[in-house]
């Protein structure tokens, strides 16, 4: 207890689970050191093409989160870094680390990539899982962060050509590999996952046959940036392939290779990359899935399950493929597989192997060095009430690592690892980190506009192509322009010292750089002109490298004139540029839980530890929700009364928690950091409250099945009741028949309940534990059991429970004959009609949305799916955020899960909140929406037109007027395109500035 | 001389920051070379681009005018600005039609940051397709009045 | 029809090996009259694309003259020539051209004799391969584009580089203080050399009209995998663009080298 505790926190992976976790971290006030053993983060989400369900561009949402992490000043990424060695305990580590030589001084490579351009040596490219060569020196992708170029020096000759091309001098041969040691009060790991090596799985050819190749390799050929542009060809003769077989379970739930878990993601990766593959082929493309059980549990999953077999018309074949044989003349492959009990075999052009995942390559060192224990496959242990905690206090874990899972739940258990990893540093928040301070702003509303040029070289990358001179020259001439010059980088930092003195010198008021893409670069440029005084939103680039010389190489004296264009027409801009505030606004540091179950109340002790005041809202007379039905579990690891007993007890006995039972939210005003929201209880107490984040907890309930005479009989009961009935000690049937999917899959609710099928397989295998005589069938359409929890599944059917496949056109039949259950069902591996007569029938109920849903959606504005679950700002990667600021979810609100996930998702919900609580006031974009209000009608299209609930309606000498809500204004400019009285105003891009900005680009230049 | 005299189209391309900012990026970061002849101005969302932005450039010159955008229906960095760009789009081609402008000289294409190729390739092609319908009659009007 | 007489390029470095041909004249000594010489300042100036232009405009052999090993006017301009004429030979050898046609010999400014020698015994040499297949009026056109492929290959970056260092890697050690060994080296230098000659070759094959990777195989004769992969390349260097598709075939097209 003696040692200090530091505000800094570790995260060993910087794949997206380690981006998250950093910075929410960062935002909250604590430093971060995020290292990975490569030499760039992004991980495997960098190499997808696509990600399910939206089959959204990977890289398009990717890419911020990288160029944010690179820019946080919280966050110190550290690549080809390892960790060797640890020391200390919870709240004071440390940790020592070796990071690998790149043979470059990151702080000058400015990652321009003329090196790679002229390197004569090429290697294999692991990035594009090796379908194309990239040079010894590298990045691993084009927008990879940090951007600094990295010496493979297995494959480098040592010629010497980098360094004599490289006029940043960023090269360094002699460079030696260093040690670091760190001082941190937390460490989180999001090592990831290892791909399958789909070479031990030698029956299907991978290795031996060139069309036979990986998902992940796929993805690269699906990538418009791939190594085949994105269309998907044979790599035996690069023709377009007509059929391709998608083999799943590859590597996974395979108990030959000791792989016995299920992959968790593949199934549905495996239908999304046929799905692309369709979208990519310009000519028609069959393509079939081979499944043991299509595992689509996740949020709107098995909608996708259906559109891709109805609107994509992929084929899906229930079989393991027993091998793949190939037509050596042809090429073509022979997939043999049994299907209704009959050998088949079906001919392809292309196969591709869905491979699982495995635990990282040298975990076993990892976990060594840190005295963290593993499970048996190798991943992280966990329990089920504690998801991120490892085996050692103050180490946690997000990611692939605890157990194979998909972006989304990386996503929302990295936000989780990070309110834990927070927890055990709560009182040194802000003590590792530096706010930066800047000179006082000069006041230029008076001054006439006086324009300074920087104009980049870029090495050669800009200066070999455009005549920069020419263009210095041609910028002088420009209105308003009083200074322009060249600079060989305009990045560089005696380039930034240069641009400080120019302004002072010349009293420039604006600032405009041409060089590369603003998207990386304007964030150092704004900082610089505010550095000398300017505010940041006085300042503009223009971008004559990736837009002009780069592609207009053969046409110097085309790519010159576009380079003028391009500066005339941005300093037209530049000249109407006005300072812009960035809204500061206050927070109230209270959190408003709604809903006391699970996730309600992990979140809301989870902010109590961050240090916040809580007010816990749940709807009936105690807390617990639908955990109170929990009575033991699938895993055995935690036991659910005690665990529950202890959360109440932590909760209640909180004071920073004020808990209302019996009570409901009925009333909120305001936005983020300021709500006011009246609490209503049941004896019609109403007290108002502030508070600055919202988190939605309110749960799901069971479905109350209308089908299998349920009600009508007490022998037919729900898996609640059935637990309810063995954990009471009244269960003594003899014969059991359970009924998977009731209320769930139907037409009228088409998405999986996801966790039906442990339910059931926890109370087989309970049964089995405590009569083993009696018979248990379970009637399935699949078997979800994802993730380690395959291992149950084959333990129940190890101890006799008979697992039985029905479809929708064959579903099971249930009558009372005379008194006795008489269940019909159609055995599909002996292909005859069954009829048993159990004692007991349990039907695995639907978990549905809570019917309150509707009604706190529209009191927070918040949108729900079609189903009537809370939907998320962004499926893939804001799991936990709504899309208005300052409101978020966990737990069963969002889709029904397992505890587990839900207290990932609650603990996510709390770190998210954090980032926000844990500001006195809240800094704000400055480029945001204003109402000129003397214009506005008062029309509401803009208010309705808002996806961010940031516009309100305030009434005006008796008119309503448009009011913009600057915190939660994201500057889109949707508003002001569409407003018919021109009354919106964007800053930053107002229609006078954009339409100066296009005249200018149109003036024919007479040369 | 005959180089001076072949019709160079002007093209004003707005693109929105997040994706086809970057595609176009990327076109660049590839070297994937594409003809000279259009001019990018940077909005945060195509959402952004107002119509008469669009006839604004048609009428101070531009011979074409590119909108480039997140792909739909979700990639847009602003949930869904990318819907309302479609609708404004689709009825400002409408409009330009009953005006006797044609409606190819106003493009919509969702570019995302992967796909550098294909911006490159739409540049390309739409180059191609307004050298073949010669300058815009909007210009023309102009030099006349 | 008289005998074969090979028409022999003569490239003679002024310092020593012209005036050794000199000395062969003033001392008479007599040699066939095959080969017609080209002056230049050092044997370092033959650029490996000369050659190659001379093999297609039909010389039936080429012979490399410079200093001996220490003796160069310019210090080692003609170490560096005898690492240009072992690519070049590596690069010949994959068109269909002898790659005997071309000979580096160092003869002095006091060599006479062994001038002539040389002389006659490479005029020998020729008169067995027998006529250049570009020579005479119907020039072997296959065998003409691989040489044009193999120049465009000689005028590349990766080419020019490795063999411009090869002497400093393997003799003196490279930027990481370490030798390259010869083998390593030559084994590296040949698997450059085939490759950009194959990419250079369906450059120029997809110049004129679009290709699919099957008419490149055929035309390569090499795999069709191993055509594609070469073409991934080539589009990451920008040298090649997908051109259309026909049915289940993509077409390529070269794009314009900068």
């Amino acid at each position: 207890m003696a040692s200090k505790k530091i505000g800094a926190v570790l995260v060993v992976g910087g794949g997206v689970a380690g981006i998250q976790a950093s910075l929410d971290l960062a935002d909250s006030g604590f430093k971060v050191y995020l290292i990975d053993q490569g030499p760039s983060i992004g991980g495997v989400m960098a190499q997808l093409d696509k990600t399910f369900p939206t089959n959204d561009c990977s890289m398009c949402i990717l890419s911020p989160k990288l160029v944010a992490t690179g820019r946080h000043p919280n966050i110190t990424i550290l690549t080809n870094t390892e960790i060797t060695g640890l020391n200390g305990e919870a709240g004071n580590f440390e940790v020592k680390l070796r990071k690998k030589s790149r043979y470059i001084i990151e702080d000058k490579c400015n990652g321009c990539g003329l090196c790679a351009q002229k390197c004569p040596i090429e290697a294999v490219d692991t990035f594009n899982e090796g379908l194309d060569n990239r040079s010894a020196i590298y990045v691993e992708y084009p927008q990879a962060v940090p951007l600094k170029f990295m010496i493979d020096r297995e494959k480098c000759i040592g010629c010497g050509t980098c360094q004599e091309i490289c006029k940043a001098n960023a090269i360094e041969y002699d460079q030696k590999d260093s040690e670091v040691a760190l001082k941190v009060g937390s460490i989180i790991l999001a090592p990831g996952f290892e791909p399958f090596d789909a070479r031990l799985k030698s029956e299907y050819g991978y290795g031996r046959f060139p069309n036979v190749m990986t998902s992940i390799e796929f993805e690269r050929i699906l990538s418009a940036s791939g190594p085949y542009g994105g269309l998907v060809l044979r790599l035996s003769d690069g023709e377009i392939p007509k059929k391709i077989a998608f083999i799943q379970c590859v590597g996974s739930r395979d108990f030959q290779l000791g792989n016995n878990y299920c992959s968790a993601a593949c199934c549905m990766y495996g239908m999304k990359e046929a799905v692309i593959a369709k979208e990519h082929t310009p000519t028609k493309l069959d393509a079939k899935i081979f499944y043991m059980d299509m595992r689509s549990y996740g949020k709107e999953f098995d909608a996708y399950y259906e559109r891709a077999q109805g609107e994509w018309g992929i084929q899906f074949v229930r079989s393991r493929v027993a091998g793949v044989t190939e037509d050596p003349k042809t090429n073509n492959l022979f997939v043999h597989y049994v299907e209704d009990e009959t050998p088949k075999t079906e001919e392809f052009d292309m196969v591709v192997l869905s491979i699982g995942m495995q635990p990282p390559k040298n975990i076993e060192t990892l976990a060594k060095n840190l005295g963290i224990k593993l499970n048996n496959y190798k991943f992280c242990e966990t329990a089920t009430f504690s998801p991120m905690e490892t085996s050692k206090p103050g180490i946690f874990v997000c990611g692939a690592f605890s157990a194979p899972k998909d972006i989304p739940e990386s996503v929302a258990q990295a936000s989780g690892a990070a309110a834990k990893a927070m927890s055990v540093i709560a009182s040194e928040r802000g003590t590792q980190v530096t706010a930066k301070e800047y000179p006082p702003e000069r006041d230029v509303s008076r001054e006439e506009p006086r324009i300074g040029v920087f104009v980049c070289h870029c090495g050669i990358n800009i200066g070999g192509v455009v005549k920069v001179p020419e263009v210095v020259e041609y910028a002088k001439t420009l209105p308003n322009v009083v200074y322009a010059d060249a600079n060989v980088y305009t990045c560089s930092q005696d380039t930034q010292k240069l641009i400080r003195e120019k302004i002072q010198q010349h009293k420039l008021n604006r600032v405009v750089v041409a060089s590369c893409t603003p998207r990386t670069h304007e964030p150092l440029f704004k900082e610089t002109v505010q550095e000398a005084g300017l505010n940041p939103y006085l300042f503009e680039m223009t971008n004559i490298r990736d837009q002009c010389s780069w592609v207009h190489m053969h046409e110097p004296e085309k790519a010159t004139e576009k380079a003028k264009d391009l500066v005339r027409s941005i300093v037209a801009k530049a000249k109407l540029l006005k300072p812009l505030k960035k809204p500061l606004i206050n927070v109230t540091p209270v959190g408003l839980v709604i809903g006391g179950g699970v996730s309600g109340m992990t979140a809301a002790l989870e902010l109590a530890k961050q240090g916040f005041e809580v007010h816990l809202v749940e709807k009936e007379k105690e807390l617990g929700g639908h955990l109170r039905t929990i009575r033991y579990l699938l895993e055995k690891d935690d036991d659910p009364k005690e665990e529950l007993n202890a959360l109440i007890k932590a909760v209640t006995e909180n004071d920073k928690i004020h808990v209302y039972l019996g009570a409901e939210v009925v009333d909120v005003y305001g936005f983020v950091g300021n709500f006011k929201s009246k609490i209503r209880q049941q004896n019609g107490r109403e007290t108002e409250i502030e508070h600055g984040i919202v988190i939605v907890a309110t749960g799901a309930v069971e479905y109350k099945p209308t089908e299998y005479l349920y009600g009508k009989d007490p022998r037919i009961v729900t898996q609640h009741d059935l637990e309810e009935q063995i954990a009471e000690g009244a269960f003594k049937a003899k014969n059991v028949l359970m009924i998977q999917c009731v209320g769930a899959r139907t037409n009228e609710r088409p998405n999986c309940a996801r966790i039906c099928c442990g339910q059931a397989i926890k109370n087989a295998l309970k049964i089995k534990e405590i009569s083993p005589e009696t018979e248990v069938y379970i009637l399935y359409k699949d078997m979800r059991a994802y993730g380690f929890k395959e291992d149950y599944y084959r333990e129940a059917a190890t101890q006799g429970v008979m697992f039985v496949n029905y479809e929708d056109e064959r579903k099971p039949q249930l009558a009372n004959d005379n008194g006795g259950l008489k269940m019909t069902f159609w055995e599909p591996v002996i292909k005859e009609e069954i009829e048993i007569e159990p004692d007991l029938v349990v039907l695995s109920a639907a978990t549905i949305p809570n019917p309150d849903n509707k009604r706190v959606a529209e009191m927070l504005k918040v949108p729900l799916t079609k189903d009537g679950f809370f939907l998320e700002a962004h499926m893939k990667l804001r799991p936990v955020d709504f899309a208005t600021d300052g409101v978020f979810l966990c737990g069963m609100a969002h889709w029904p899960k397992y505890i587990d996930e839900s207290i990932a998702q609650a603990c996510a919900a709390a770190a998210r909140a954090t980032t926000i609580l844990s500001k006195p006031t809240l800094e704000m974009e400055g480029i945001v929406a204003n109402v000129n209000e003397d214009l506005c009608s008062g029309c509401r299209i803009c208010e309705y037109l808002c996806p961010y609930n940031a516009i309100e309606m305030k009434e005006k000498d008796g008119k309503p007027i448009a009011h913009v809500i600057e915190a939660l204004c994201k500057g889109c400019g949707a508003c002001g395109t569409a407003c018919p009285t021109k009354a919106i105003i964007m800053g930053h891009f107002t229609t006078e500035e954009i339409l100066a900005q296009v005249k200018a680009a149109l003036i024919e230049v007479k040369t | 001389m005959n180089a001076k005299t072949e019709f160079e189209p002007k093209i004003i391309g707005f693109l929105c920051n997040w994706c086809s900012y970057a595609g176009a990026d990327l076109a660049g970061v590839s070297r994937i070379q594409y003809p000279s002849n259009i001019r990018i101005i940077r909005v945060m969302c195509s959402g952004r681009i107002d119509p008469t932005f669009i006839l604004e450039a048609l009428k101070d010159g531009a011979d074409g005018v590119l909108v480039a955008g997140c792909h739909l229906p979700s990639d847009c960095h602003y949930i869904s600005g990318n819907f309302k760009t479609l609708r404004r789009v689709t009825l400002l081609k409408k409009v330009l039609q009953d005006f006797g402008i044609e409606p190819k000289r106003v493009r919509l294409e969702w570019i995302s940051a992967s796909e550098g190729d294909k911006f490159a390739a739409v540049v390309r092609d739409m180059v191609e397709e307004i050298k073949k319908l010669g300058p815009s009659p909007l210009k023309n009007m102009e030099v006349k009045a | 029809m008289g005998e074969f007489e090979p028409k022999i390029i003569g490239f003679l470095c002024n310092w020593c090996s012209y005036a050794g041909a000199d000395l062969a004249g003033v001392s008479r000594i007599q040699y066939p009259p095959n080969i017609r010489i080209v002056r230049v300042m050092c044997s370092g100036r033959i650029d490996p694309i000369i050659p190659l232009e001379v093999f297609m405009r039909g010389a039936d052999g080429i012979l490399v003259l410079g200093c001996h090993p220490g003796d160069c006017h310019y210090v080692e301009g003609n170490l560096y020539e005898e690492r240009k004429i072992k690519m070049l030979k590596m690069l010949i050898a994959l068109t269909g051209l002898e790659p005997e046609r071309l000979k580096l010999e160092w003869v002095s400014a006091s060599e006479g004799q062994r001038f002539a020698q040389v002389v006659t015994e490479f005029t020998e040499q020729i008169k067995k391969l027998g006529r250049s297949p570009l020579s005479g009026e119907k020039p072997n056109q296959k065998i003409f584009e691989n040489l044009q492929a193999a120049k465009n290959a000689a005028s590349d970056f990766r080419l020019r580089v490795l063999v411009g260092r090869e002497r400093e890697l393997t003799e003196k050690g490279n930027v990481y203080e370490e030798k390259v060994s010869q083998e390593e080296f030559d084994s590296l230098l040949g698997e450059v050399v085939e490759a950009e000659f194959i990419r250079h070759k369906i450059h120029l094959l997809t110049k004129t009209k679009p290709l699919s990777v099957k008419a490149l195989a055929e035309a390569v004769e090499m795999k069709p995998g191993a055509v594609l992969r070469q073409i991934v390349e080539m589009r990451r260097r920008n040298m090649i663009a997908l051109d259309h598709v026909e049915g289940t075939t993509p077409f390529y097209k070269a794009l314009e080298v900068g």
